[in-house]
């Protein structure tokens, strides 16, 4: 094993001038056995998003910062990550001798070096950055994010994949995309944020309520996308990559540059993806394939105390879903469901037939700071999202989509980080929030969403208070809402509800240093959301369900349901949703092992949700029917992970998800909860290789268990033949009983030789057959069998990482 | 602070106050209503219309109607199938949309599509001497005098004869099914092939 020492010389220069943004940081990257400098490492000012890249006798420069103390990030390919802490106002030169380790790629846990969002600092969190995202670039957000423990998602198919934290999903799960809150259809289980992993510099989730910082519905947590950071004064870097896949046949492009000069940065990036029909071990998944191509762009000026940011990103998506999984009838539904394999098989083909979504995503925005030792810093967003999307069924005319939406969003945030006050580090901010939801005309279909407005008014505060390695943390926000809605009932007469909702969202944490080696943080946080529009509004069919929102169904006299009429929200018992987050982790290190404890228990108020009700005799025959409903839940759970470096080059992390969830009002369980999990990690960080600069293996085994807590089976024919009788009061079922446990095995490898970086990596080596709970294909199909992946990137210019 | 610095400040507010300009534009509080749509998808109403064929105004007529759609209203099966013995009857179909104003004809679109589209037919065994047996539910080969071909020679069903025999049946059963088969409609495709569009069962009396 070859073992190189990384030694960092930094003679900092403190530059006293009248101007505070006049610090800057300079030195030379060494390694320390050879003595020889290192070119093209990142270097990177921790909280001043001020970077470089080390130049061909390793030396960097950062000037313009207004901090004297600087915390300085060198990463590098194939030496370990190393940080170093200098006071300029010393005007010391000095030298720090870095740890001796093994020559390491990027480990997949960066928490040693978490920047932390103001706000959050006591709220269990998780980083990725490109190192882990590059491995397959073509899968989903959420697919990406699963990996890390408490984190599932649940999914439509291979395409439509919703993220899920500790049970949550939805819009009860916030994804923020480059500051923004993603403005897209966030309802029911088939429509995934339209978020381009490849361009994403690096994602952070957030496990507890972080409603105050990010906004409503950030009841189970957050999903952070953060996209190039733009640099200053780093070098001209670009990046080709390509890849391919044997399941799906697919393959994908991208290609990303940027450079950073004194006062200004850019990047620009594009990707491409195709993949055909996805296949299991015994059968193709008949419409499965995906097309999407993305576009970014961003553009920075810096001139002393202010910053000023604009991006543009775009992505053009059409998902095909499962052919086999429609069905307009009780008699199609359950032939469709109690068939071993699809009803439908067709050879494999790229081409996308309906069901099939198309998307296209508009996000722009624009970023100003002003920073001022007096004052602090300011910081002014304005965003605009325009989301496109267009569903098609199968149906006799399927030609015209059957939902056709267009949804525009507009944000502006003002937010102050004021300078440290009576010791209290603190953000106060106010947002304004605006949705305008149109239907467009052309689908020979009542509208299942109606249009409609939102406009939120929302302003929080957020205090830390530091003692010793002990942080304070509280926040407040106030959000008012207020929404108008208009819509078609069948007969196509027009319905209106205007309605709006105040709320306050409160969190309070804390982490304590509880020794060396341990540390501690809680936070109990609470959070609200309105119901969605689906959630109140929908009517009728959609995939294979015939479901009634909130407000369209009621109770006559006799206590028969009726739909006849949309019921104005006033004359409801209609709540928001209030949750209480209460969340705990315990992080304990020894020696080579490291323990991290996350245990939480989440009770959410009007909680609600999704069940079948009855069976209807229609004229297509008897239909199930699923309303939604509103009940008290809770959720218990733990994300438990064991990391252990076995020697210099290998580690393993075990990780375990576990999940207690229960509908309190009618004591019973509550349905597609994400089951238990137990995976490990072995990595073999091997440095140089062969002929390769470096190269690192991963093997991960992982059981998915089956979900014992889940609603009893009660198959369609039983409804419709009469065995099983549903009413009002009956207990909660699904239609087929949650799937069997299953064992897969993934493998990676990566690897780097000189500016040619990449990964072939395997998933599912073993071939298994499975079906998963949190997949609506479930009732129909079983997933993807083993994948292989060839990923490549090749590096012009200087080397330009996620950090 | 010397006139460059402040003209660089004064850029930079310019910048931020367009982006909000910018962003305001589509802004206005809107009140729009989504258009009326010609609802294409929906079935409240199918009419069987028994015609002799040597009488054209023998006409035996059986409705069913969902009046609210998709809502949960029941279905009602609104009258019983009399048909006379010994006698030979065109079986056709009016199936409509009446949540509209005037209802939308899905017959005719079912026609268009009628290469989609296939009635089967199930019934007391032996109601009839001619299909004779209890349809082709069961079996997609037994006997249904189609009289109708779509553009593949296949078998569509909004046009079939049926003849009574001379014994008499009481309280029968006369099922039709019309099944939406894009794609999937070969000529061994069942009632169990794609999707269904009404499943209507009647009481039929040959007297």
């Amino acid at each position: 094993m070859f073992l190189s020492f990384l030694m960092l010389l930094s003679p900092i220069v403190g530059l006293s001038q009248s101007d505070s943004c006049n610090y800057s940081v300079r030195g030379t990257v060494l390694d320390v056995k050879t003595k020889k400098p290192i070119p093209y490492v990142n270097v990177v000012v921790r909280g001043a998003n001020r970077g470089t890249v080390t130049d061909i006798n390793g030396a960097y420069v950062i000037e313009g910062l207004c901090s004297k103390v600087n915390t300085v990030d060198v990463s590098g390919f194939g030496y370990s990550d190393s940080s170093s802490t200098s006071n300029t106002s010393q005007g010391e030169t000095q030298n720090i001798y870095l740890e001796q380790k093994a020559l390491k790629l990027k480990t997949v846990n960066v928490t040693g070096k978490l920047e932390k969002k103001k706000g959050t600092e006591t709220i269990s969190q998780i980083q990725m950055g490109q190192a882990e995202l590059s491995i397959d670039p073509t899968r989903t957000l959420a697919s990406a994010i699963s990996e890390q423990q408490g984190v599932s998602f649940t999914s439509m198919g291979s395409n439509v994949q919703l993220p899920v934290i500790h049970g949550l999903y939805g819009n009860r799960v916030l994804v923020l995309n480059n500051g923004m809150k993603h403005g897209f259809q966030n309802w029911g289980t088939d429509h995934a944020p339209e978020v381009d992993i490849a361009s994403a510099s690096r994602i952070t989730i957030l496990k507890g309520a972080a409603g105050v910082r990010f906004g409503p519905e950030a009841l189970g947590g957050a999903v952070i996308v953060e996209s190039d950071p733009l640099n200053l004064r780093n070098p001209f870097n670009a990046q080709v990559g390509a890849g391919y896949q044997t399941n799906g046949r697919g393959y994908n492009s991208s290609l990303k540059l940027g450079q950073g000069f004194k006062k200004w940065s850019y990047f620009v990036n594009g990707s491409f993806t195709k993949i055909g029909d996805r296949e299991t071990p015994d059968y193709v998944l008949t419409n499965s394939g995906k097309e999407e191509n993305t576009f970014g762009a961003g553009l920075r000026f810096y001139s002393g105390n202010w910053d000023a940011k604009v991006y543009y990103s775009y992505v053009n998506q059409n998902l095909a879903l499962l052919r086999s999984s429609i069905a307009h009838s009780g008699t199609a539904l359950t032939q469709a469901i109690n068939s071993e394999e699809p009803v439908i098989i067709r050879p494999f083909s790229y081409d996308i037939a309906e069901p099939n979504q198309l998307v296209q995503h508009h996000f722009a925005k624009a970023e100003v700071s002003w920073k001022n030792d007096k004052v602090g810093k300011l910081t002014m967003r304005a965003g605009r999202q325009i989301n496109g999307r267009q569903e098609f069924d199968v149906r006799r005319n399927s030609e015209l989509p059957i939902i056709d939406l267009e949804l525009s969003t507009t944000d502006y945030q003002l937010d102050w980080k004021h300078k440290p006050w009576m010791g209290l580090d603190g953000l106060i901010g106010v947002q304004y929030f605006y949705q305008d939801n149109n239907n467009n005309p052309g689908t020979g279909t009542t509208p299942f969403i109606p249009n409609y407005n939102t406009d939120r008014y929302s302003a929080f505060l957020i205090e830390s208070k530091t003692f010793g390695k002990n942080i304070i943390e509280a926040g407040v926000r106030m959000d008012f809402e207020i929404n108008s809605v208009r819509g078609r009932e069948v007969n196509q007469s027009i319905f209106r509800d205007e309605y709006d909702f105040a709320n306050i969202t409160t969190t309070v944490g804390y982490v304590r240093e509880l020794s060396e080696k341990s540390s501690f943080r809680t936070n109990i946080g609470t959070a609200w959301r309105t119901p969605n529009m689906a959630e109140l509004f929908s009517f009728g069919q959609h995939g294979f369900k015939t479901q009634f929102g909130l407000l369209r169904y009621y109770f006559n006299e006799e206590g028969e349901v009726r739909t006849d009429r949309v019921v104005p929200i006033a004359e409801s018992e209609i709540e928001p949703e209030v949750g209480y987050k209460f969340i705990n982790e315990l992080e304990h290190k020894s020696g080579r092992n490291r323990h991290t404890l996350t245990a939480y228990s989440h009770y959410i108020e009007n909680f609600i949700f999704n069940r079948p009700y009855a069976v209807i005799s229609t004229i297509r025959g008897p239909m199930p029917v699923f309303i939604y409903d509103q009940a008290d839940a809770l959720f218990i759970g733990f994300d438990y992970s064991w990391n252990r470096s076995w020697t210099e080059s290998i580690s393993g992390t075990l990780g375990i998800s576990y999940l207690w969830s229960t509908n309190m009002s009618k004591n019973e369980p509550l349905i597609n909860q994400p089951p238990i999990s137990a995976d490990y990690r072995l990595t073999w960080n091997q440095g140089e290789f062969w002929w390769f600069t470096a190269s690192k293996f991963t093997v991960k085994p992982r059981y998915t268990f089956q979900q014992f807590n889940a609603p009893r089976e009660v198959p369609p024919e039983d409804l419709i033949d009469g065995t099983e009788i549903i009413t009002n009061d009956s207990e909660i079922f699904d239609f087929k009983a949650a799937p069997d446990g299953y064992f897969l095995l993934d493998l990676t490898w990566q690897f780097e030789l000189n500016r040619l970086s990449g990964s072939l990596s395997v998933n599912n080596l073993l071939n298994a057959r499975y079906r998963d709970y949190l997949n609506e294909m479930r009732y129909f199909a079983n997933e993807p069998g083993r994948n292989i992946m060839l990923n490549l990137r090749y590096r012009i210019g200087a080397n330009q990482k996620g950090s | 602070m010397n006139t460059f610095f402040k003209l660089r400040n004064y850029a930079l507010i310019a910048l931020m106050a367009s982006s909000v300009v910018l962003t305001s534009c589509g802004d206005d509080d809107d009140d729009d209503v989504p258009e009326p749509v010609n609802e294409v998808e929906v079935i409240t109403d199918v009419k069987l219309i028994f015609t002799n064929s040597n009488d054209a105004s023998d006409v035996v007529e059986a409705r069913a109607q969902d009046p609210d759609g998709q809502g949960v209203q029941e279905l009602a099966i609104l009258d019983t199938i009399n048909l006379d013995t010994s006698k030979t009857y065109i079986l056709t179909y009016e199936i409509f949309n009446n949540l509209e104003t005037p209802g939308e004809d899905i017959g005719a679109e079912i026609l268009a599509e009628d290469d989609e589209h296939q009635i089967f037919f199930s019934f007391t065994d032996g109601a009839f001497s001619s299909p004779t047996g209890n349809g082709n539910f069961d079996n997609a080969a037994d006997p249904i005098n189609y009289n109708d071909l779509d553009d593949n020679n296949i078998e569509v069903g909004l046009n079939t004869t049926w003849t009574t025999p001379s014994t008499m049946t009481a309280n029968g059963s006369f099922r039709a099914r019309l099944q939406h088969q894009p794609g999937v409609k070969t000529a061994t495709s069942t009632v169990n092939t794609g999707d269904t569009d009404f499943d209507l069962e009647f009481v039929i009396n040959i007297q």
